[in-house]
């Protein structure tokens, strides 16, 4: 095998450097495309180009801001219950 | 009897997708002729699957101490019955820990999930034109008194 494959290969046998932060959460997004992309791959009736992005950017906008519609209430609720 | 043997070639039809749509995500698609939807179905699980490996490495793949993310994970292929073992023979080689193990976790059992999602999809589809089909075969035959 080449040095090239091994190079590859490597990066699948040591974990990245992600910190237990705050930011680190973001690294769940894109998951939420993939979720809808196949979601909507299994649905529609029938899959032109077009039609499929502009279905699975509505869907994953919806998801991403309801998240942050949750998010922002239960910090609110949060806050009045501790201040 | 050529109505039983329609069923059961349709029962023989439903397995081998199920089995293709396991082995190789979109397969099952693609046997029923529904390429976009095969390739948009093998891209978005490959690269979900991969995106977890290379977070978390290949020892988010555990089936020793990780029995229940590993029944989601080995729903995206065989393949990774295959890693497990690797991971669970050398278990000191592969360790992972804290927010890498997670999110590879999350990434490799939802890409599992989701191919169990297109591999029932799959299935039914292929049901839904067996059943389609069989009516109009018999309408025809009746029509031509067969």
């Amino acid at each position: 095998m080449s040095p090239f494959v091994f190079l590859i290969l490597a990066n699948f046998v040591a974990p990245e450097n992600i910190g237990t932060n705050v930011k680190s959460i973001l690294w769940l997004l894109p998951l939420t495309v993939a979720i809808t992309a196949v979601y909507k791959a299994t649905k529609m009736p029938a899959i032109t180009t077009a039609s499929f992005i502009k279905e699975v950017l509505i869907l994953s906008g919806s998801i991403i801001v309801f998240i942050i519609v949750i998010a922002l209430t239960l910090f609110s609720l949060a806050w009045l219950i501790t201040e | 009897m050529p109505q039983q043997r329609t069923e059961a070639n349709n029962v023989f039809l439903l397995i081998i997708v199920g089995i293709l749509a396991w082995v190789v995500p979109g397969a099952g698609h693609y046997i029923l002729k529904e390429k976009k939807r095969a390739i948009i179905i093998f891209i978005t699980i490959v690269l979900t699957f991969v995106i977890g490996l290379y977070i978390g490495s290949i020892g988010v793949i555990n089936p020793v101490n990780a029995k229940a993310w590993y029944l989601a994970q080995i729903m995206n292929s065989p393949v990774v019955a295959y890693l497990g073992h690797l991971t669970s023979t050398e278990p000191e080689k592969y360790r992972v820990f804290g927010r890498p193990n997670e999110i590879g976790q999350y990434y490799t059992s939802i890409a599992g999930l989701l191919n169990l999602l297109c591999v029932v999809n799959a299935v039914y589809m292929a049901h839904l034109r067996g059943t389609i089909q069989m009516p109009i075969k018999q309408s025809a035959k009746s029509k031509t008194g067969g």
